[in-house]
């Protein structure tokens, strides 16, 4: 538990640093983006009590304006009954409910606004009202400046930290031995400080200000909130230096003793050497100390009914329309192309139009990596990069190489038509601008008024179009120079195959054609691009695991082995590898020259009907753009969503996981005739073939913190997205490549923009298995620390029977049956186009009837 | 062709007053917009041609006479010329791609009303500038774009650091404005009814016979320099800039990259006359524009944001104009000008593809990119690693990490003395105050009873004193706003009556100078109070306090006092300001200092004022929570 206590213990730097590190974000340089929980350092709490927790130490919101709620309920997307369930769970006393239902409706402008908080009202600045010194103003400056530039991974010209230099080498040779000492350490007494070392600084400094060895722990804490991204990013560096390309040395520890040892010098500057410490405030005892006393959870009651409410509402509608589903016999006939989708919930909406343009197509469901993980350097990548959730390790590198001799390619620098990109500024500048600046006014004006619908420069990304052959096989077992495996022997090939098959439950009946469908998405002038693309391989598009996982079910030697576990692939099927862009739906297919004749007219096929899928997806997708055409017409909406991922101008050229609320984990019988408008995350599971729980506890490590991740950091962006999130895009400036802040002297903004998550509903994710209770018992028993996620209610769990499709929600205490209206029915409909027309907002699920396939 | 001139200039006020007086949904609003630069890019076009058919010939045009006063004169004065021309162009055309682009961009967007405002009233003040005919006209311009500047840095108004950068730069702003202000001041007492850009020129062909001096010539260049150095952030005000990138990356783009910046060079080329007719001013621009060329170059290497590096590697390029300026080569400025605004508007507004770029396209082959290359690992150079012994590349690095200290110099020079003196004010014991109040009533009754003719020159000099004191007191006030409000109108009172002991005649002046000044005061208490009235300001005087998201009327009000109280032209006391000026300092030119300063120094404390009081977050008073379990 990372709260501090207070006891007589000896402050210990190193644990206390350890400890406070829980509490900052940790996102990663901004070229990888993996979602997660936003409030991870709470999780231990159940997630109301946690929420509050992390208010009183951010100062952030925890819910929606209760006028949110409350119109919501107007509008009718929050039931009664889901009122009525919500103070039912907060188990509170029958004349407490009674009051709670009038107060509900009452208006309450401040309910939502963030209490009394460590970051804001903790010590440290009750300390610097009352010397009235800007401090953040001064220090976070300085220590932004010296903090970006040494981290920096190619953006300015000249490097700040010489080879394998420490950040607290870097800035005390910058103090110590330069003409102009580096402000505000110019003072004798702070360079002869510094020279004692990070330890002897802090706990000096801490001294100075601080002086009771009891507030040591929160002065830090708050210190490293003010400026929580850099931290966050800091320790990310600390503990995984391979997330930065050009590693770097540095740690909090040097970042505080830094941070500390400026504060320091600017007090004295501006107070002279006697000033008033922190534990001489006056006012010390009415500010709330980091302990358990002003940690104690408190949960407004209201707003947690409401906000339970409004979640049971939603996740109702689905469960309404799993019990009527009905229960699926015998196996059917084998369909004539099965294609592997991302378990994304863009996939959801695809997947239907697919299976509705096209009946004889099945799609199935699986984690976007296609449980292959390894490192990937494709031919036009400068370094490899994981392609898999982040839990996973992967020790494989795959390289690509060129299946023919490439032209030559000029370095882009000297490309006139990127000039603009390095800013020069002496003399090549002078030319330049007197030049050719000129000829940008033409470029401006035609990329604002004629937005071009390709994107620019798309030849050079890697995910795009495959160029080369991936070596796969590996030929000998030497590791390479960082320890990597050279790509992947037949038996590990057979088994990560084998175990994908199996955990989607497809090990008979199949098809001619199975087609692998990836996902990446395209955007231009958009730092975030990574939070756009899988999210199952952390933040990248997965072409390559597709292309690898088709490649190896194809391999003779890898089918012999599945053949001895039991998966008899037949010799007529084929894999083939594809890709979905997300933001354009187009499709890419990857490696067709190994595809036979028969598979090959089962391919086109299967292209004709995408075709149409995407066009239909595409005008599925126009509902949500406010600016986008609202018609019937296919093809014009298929040519806005084209236009909106090539244009400078466009902060949305989607909406991602916005829509994300289910996670369905079962056979697609269960979904298939269901309209769930692109919000579930839908993973193929085979109940029947799983008795003892091992596929489905492995099918739920993947998915609790992959859609988990998704859905919380999606939820908690919403709730408070200038705490949480990272604000709107507009004013946001790259970083070092590191991530965006605010201006030229922020902080790091970690989480995600306004833009990707302003039509979110913040509701927790509902993860529905379709399995036998006493086996879902069994998986669980098996999940380890992801229990916590189920236990603490983070994540909404229910269990979906497969033969009596009785539900059954999980609660820590036990089982709890799940019983809803009996005189309400999901509503129906015959097609989606019917569901969608007019419709600005989420939809409730719908069941297909009739003329649905 | 003047009513073209006058469309051309007017339409973004009525734009601003469309988007202001709407409901602000974002069709209409869009609507608004679209059509204004549509029809703008008509009468741009249609001017601009119908110049050019009159065979490209100087144009002025006097719409009518403001206010006139004995030999006073203001008239309402516009010039249209080669270099109005191109800047006319520009605006125009840059302007009009920005709110394309925002149509998009801003969508959704909380303050898309707000910013579409600000932005016409922006594109308002800088087509005042560029038709202005007179340094008068052009100085009413210079503050609707300055006050909109600060509007749009302070765009996202819930966080801190907008807000104190908004600050930062309207601080700079306002100090080089003393320069426009004396400007104008000094170019009426130079020229009288002649300032007319028109006739700048002719001004100084016949100069053997001028009577002008060097000495006030000099100073007068001194003063449009500062301005434009200021404006356009050059040495030694560059470090302004890179941080007012907080609004949204199109304003940033439109303002700091393409136009605002470009001001200054605007201002130099127009007053081309003034200050390029002695060796010295020459010098002098040259000298601020090879200075700025070496730090801001420095400084650009170890920018490591985009935004930053934009920003350096523009003022850079204005450095170089400055001293194409100097070297008289104004059409190669001119030129030089269109294309930088083109290139760095471009720029800031692709700034945040640099990510893809950098990691996906110049990464791909065997570039500089450093990830390949491990030699450029290195700090610094190699030239210079190999040359520089080591207490000499720390030296560099740190000078360009520190953008050449100029901030830290600039600060130490200018504000931390004022500080002082005001805290000093500030400690001064009541009884003083008393004493000073009762020799004033002496002072004042001896001037009224014109017992000595001497006495209304030599008693307004304390009173000038005082006035510059009681504004510094204000600037270092941080307790309580009705203090500094108090004192900025306390400071205006005495302006007025130091002019007064001068020049006794000019009382009709005075009183349209406080007809301004008196409402806003008046106005601006009411609404403090009605604001403050359960707040303990001194306990925490640090927080911001977020009247504009909790109370976003009385904020309202509070902003349109302040602008009232600051002499901003909506209002009399922005020609009273001018009027007193010229009176004044035109038997006294030493009085023209003490009110500058005071005219500074009172706009820079209100606005930090309405900063800590109108921005910021809104935080839960009181936690009314109940416990579960």
């Amino acid at each position: 538990m990372p709260i501090h206590k207070h006891t007589a213990d000896a402050f210990e730097l190193d644990a206390v640093i350890d400890q406070l590190a829980h509490w900052l974000p940790t996102q990663g340089p901004i070229k990888d983006f993996i979602h997660h929980n936003t409030l991870h350092a709470v999780q231990h709490f159940p997630f109301h009590d946690g929420v509050a927790v992390a208010a009183k130490v951010f100062g952030a919101r925890s819910y929606l304006p209760i006028e949110d709620y409350q119109s919501r309920f107007r509008e009718g997307r929050i039931s009664q009954a889901a009122i009525d369930w919500a103070i039912a769970q907060s188990g509170c006393s029958e004349e407490r409910a009674e009051q709670l239902r009038l107060e509900l409706f009452a208006a309450d402008p401040e309910s939502h606004l963030p209490p009394i908080s460590l970051a804001n009202d903790g010590i440290r600045n009750a300390w610097l009202n009352h010397l009235e010194l800007d401090m953040n103003a001064l220090v976070h400056p300085v220590m932004f400046r010296l903090l970006s530039n040494f981290l920096d991974q190619g953006i300015s010209r000249w490097v700040l930290p010489k080879d394998g230099e420490s950040f607290w080498d870097c800035v005390l040779r910058l103090t110590l031995n330069s003409l102009i000492p580096l402000y505000p350490f110019h003072q004798a007494h702070v360079r002869e400080m510094l020279n004692q070392g990070p330890e002897q600084v802090i706990m000096h400094c801490l001294r100075r200000i601080v002086g009771d060895e009891q507030l040591y722990a929160q002065y830090l804490l708050e210190v490293l909130l003010a400026h929580p991204g850099w931290s966050g990013m800091v320790r990310i560096i600390e503990t995984n230096p391979r997330s930065l390309l050009v590693p770097r040395n540095i740690s909090l520890k040097q970042l505080l003793a830094v941070e500390l040892a400026c504060e320091l010098a600017f007090v004295d500057k501006k107070k002279g050497s006697h000033f008033l410490r922190i534990d001489q405030l006056p006012e010390l005892a009415a500010i709330p100390l980091f302990d358990e006393a002003h940690l104690t959870p408190e949960v407004p009651l209201k707003m947690r009914v409401w906000h339970e409410a409004m979640e049971w509402s939603l996740h109702s509608e689905l469960l309404l329309a799993l019990g009527e589903q009905p229960v699926v016999g015998t196996v059917g006939p084998i369909p004539e192309v099965q294609a592997i989708f991302c378990i994304d919930d863009r996939e959801c909406s695809l997947r239907r139009y697919l299976e509705e343009v096209n009946p004889a197509i099945e799609t199935l469901g699986a984690p976007g990596f296609f449980g292959i993980d390894f490192l990937y350097q494709g031919l036009d990548d400068v370094y490899p990069v994981a392609q898999c959730p982040t839990v996973v390790k992967p020790r494989h590198l795959i390289t690509e190489s060129a299946t023919r001799p490439r032209p030559e390619r000029k370095d882009p620098r000297q490309e006139l038509g990127k000039m603009h990109f390095s800013a020069h500024s002496l003399a090549r500048g002078w030319v330049y601008t007197q030049t050719l600046g000129l000829v940008y006014a033409a470029r401006l004006a035609w990329s604002v008024f004629k937005p071009a619908k390709k994107l620019p420069g798309i030849r050079t990304l890697s995910e795009v179009e495959a160029h080369g052959h991936l070596h796969l096989l590996r030929e000998n077992d030497a590791p390479n120079a960082e320890g990597y495996l050279l790509g992947f022997s037949l038996s590990e090939m057979a088994e990560k195959v084998g175990g994908q098959l199996r955990s989607i439950g497809l090990v008979k009946n199949f098809a001619p054609l199975v087609m692998v469908v990836a996902h990446g998405s395209s955007s231009v002038n958009n730092p975030h691009f990574a939070a756009y693309d899988c999210g199952a391989c952390a933040g990248k598009p997965g072409a390559p695991n597709a292309r690898a996982f088709a490649w190896m079910a194809n391999h003779g030697g890898v089918r012999a082995i599945l053949r001895e576990q039991g998966i008899d692939i037949p010799a007529t099927t084929r894999f083939a590898a594809a890709m979905h862009n997300t933001s354009r739906d187009e499709m890419v297919y990857f490696d067709q020259s190994s595809l036979d004749k028969d598979s090959h007219a089962a391919l086109q096929n299967f292209q004709h009907a995408v075709h149409k899928a995407l066009q239909r997806n595409a005008r599925e997708r126009c509902r949500w753009f406010e600016l986008g055409p609202q018609t019937p017409d296919n093809e014009l909406a298929h040519k806005h969503v084209l236009e909106r991922s090539a244009s400078i101008f466009e902060p949305r050229p989607e909406y991602n996981h916005s829509n994300n609320l289910y996670c369905i984990v079962g056979r697609r019988s269960l979904t298939r005739h269901l309209f769930m408008d692109r919000r579930a995350f839908l993973q193929s599971y085979d109940p029947d073939i799983d008795q003892d729980g091992g596929i489905l506890a492995r099918v739920l490590s993947a998915a609790i913190p992959v859609c988990g991740g998704i859905n919380l950091e999606y939820l908690f962006s919403r709730i408070d997205n200038s705490v949480y999130g990272a604000g709107t895009k507009l004013p946001h400036n790259v970083i070092g490549l590191l991530g965006v802040a605010n201006g030229v002297e922020g902080d790091l903004r970690t989480g995600l923009p306004s833009q990707m998550i302003e039509v979110h509903e913040p509701a927790r994710l509902l993860l529905v298995v379709e399995q036998r209770l006493d086996v879902v018992d069994r998986a669980l028993a098996k999940l380890g620390h992801l229990l916590e996620w189920l236990e603490n209610d983070w994540v909404r769990f229910a269990v979906c029977d497969p033969q009596s499709r009785v539900l059954n929600l999980y609660r820590k205490q036990g089982w709890q049956a799940i019983e809803l209206e009996k005189d309400i029915a999901a509503p129906v409909s015959s097609r989606s186009e019917k569901i969608i027309v007019g419709q600005t907002k989420t939809i409730p699920v719908h069941r297909f009837i009739g003329g649905h396939s | 062709m003047n009513i073209l001139l006058l469309a051309c200039l007017l339409l973004p006020l009525l734009g601003f007053l469309l988007i202001f007086l709407g409901d602000g949904s974002e069709r209409k609003v869009a609507r608004i917009v679209s059509w204004i630069t549509r029809v703008k890019g008509v009468c741009v076009i249609g001017l601009l041609s119908m110049w050019a058919a009159s065979g490209f010939k100087s144009f002025e045009y006097q719409w009518f006479q403001l206010y006139q006063h004995d030999d006073y004169q203001f008239p309402v004065l516009f010039y249209l010329d080669g270099v109005g021309a191109a800047y006319l162009f520009c605006v125009w055309a840059i302007f009009s791609i920005i709110v394309k682009y925002c149509r998009v961009y801003m969508h959704r967007d909380a303050g898309y009303q707000r910013f579409f405002q600000t932005i016409f009233a922006f594109a308002f003040g800088l087509n005042i500038i560029v038709l202005s005919g007179s340094i008068d006209i052009l100085f009413a311009g210079w503050e609707v774009v300055g006050i909109s500047s600060f509007l749009l840095i302070a765009f996202y108004r819930h966080r801190w650091q907008p807000v104190r950068n908004a600050l930062r730069a309207y601080t700079i702003y306002r100090f080089c404005d003393v320069g426009l202000l004396m400007g104008a001041w000094m170019s009426h007492l130079l020229f009288h009814e002649s300032q007319h850009f028109s006739q700048m020129g002719s001004l100084f062909n016949n100069y053997v016979n001028n009577p002008l001096n060097y000495a006030v010539l000099s100073l007068l260049s001194a003063l449009i320099i500062l301005a434009a150095s200021g404006k356009s952030a050059q040495f030694p005000f560059c470090f302004w800039l890179p941080r007012a990138m907080e609004g949204p990356t199109p304003s940033s783009a439109i303002f700091y990259g393409a136009l605002s910046i470009h001001l200054g060079v605007f201002l130099l080329l127009r007053t081309m006359p003034i200050w390029s007719f002695h060796f010295l001013p020459r010098l002098i621009v040259f000298a601020i524009g090879l200075l700025t060329v070496i730090i801001a170059s420095l400084s650009e290497k170890t920018q490591s944001n985009i935004k930053g590096q934009v920003a350096y590697a523009s003022i850079a390029q204005v450095g170089f104009m400055f001293i194409e300026l100097a070297l008289g080569l104004e059409t190669l400025a001119l030129l030089h000008f269109m294309s930088n605004a083109f290139l760095r508007c471009y720029q800031l507004l692709v700034s945040p593809s640099i990510v893809a770029h950098l990691l996906r396209v110049e990464g791909a082959v065997n570039s500089d990119f450093y990830i390949k290359d491990r030699q450029k690992l290195q700090y610094l150079p190699t030239s210079l690693r190999d040359v520089l012994p080591d207490v000499l590349q720390n030296t560099l690095y740190v000078f360009a990490l520190q953008e050449g200290q100029l901030e830290i110099l600039v600060r130490s020079i200018l504000w931390d003395p004022l500080k002082r003196l005001g805290a000093a004010m500030g400690r001064v014991n009541a009884w003083v105050k008393w004493f000073t109040a009762v020799a004033l009533l002496i002072w004042l009754l001896i001037a009224v009873n014109n017992i000595s003719p001497v006495a209304e020159v030599y008693l307004s000099i304390p009173v000038s004193v005082l006035m510059v004191l009681v504004s510094t007191s204000a600037f270092s006030q941080k307790h309580s706003p009705f203090k500094i409000w108090n004192s900025v109108a306390m400071s205006s009172f005495l302006a007025a009556l130091a002019v007064w002991l001068m020049v006794p005649n000019a009382i009709f002046d005075e009183l349209m100078f406080l007809s301004g000044i008196v409402p806003s005061w008046l106005l601006g208490l009411w609404v403090l109070s009605r604001l403050l009235k359960n707040e303990h300001f001194a306990e925490s005087s640090f927080r911001y306090r977020a009247f504009a998201q909790t109370r976003p009327g009385m904020s309202l009000l509070l902003f349109i006092s302040f602008l009232g109280m600051v002499g901003f032209p909506i209002t009399p006391a922005f020609l009273g300001e001018d009027l007193l000026l010229s009176h004044a300092a035109g038997r006294h030119p030493w009085f023209a200092l003490g009110i500058t300063i005071a005219f500074v120094v009172n706009g820079i404390a209100l606005a930090r004022m309405f900063l800590r009081l109108s921005m910021g977050r809104a935080v839960r008073a009181e936690v009314r929570e109940f416990h579960v379990g």
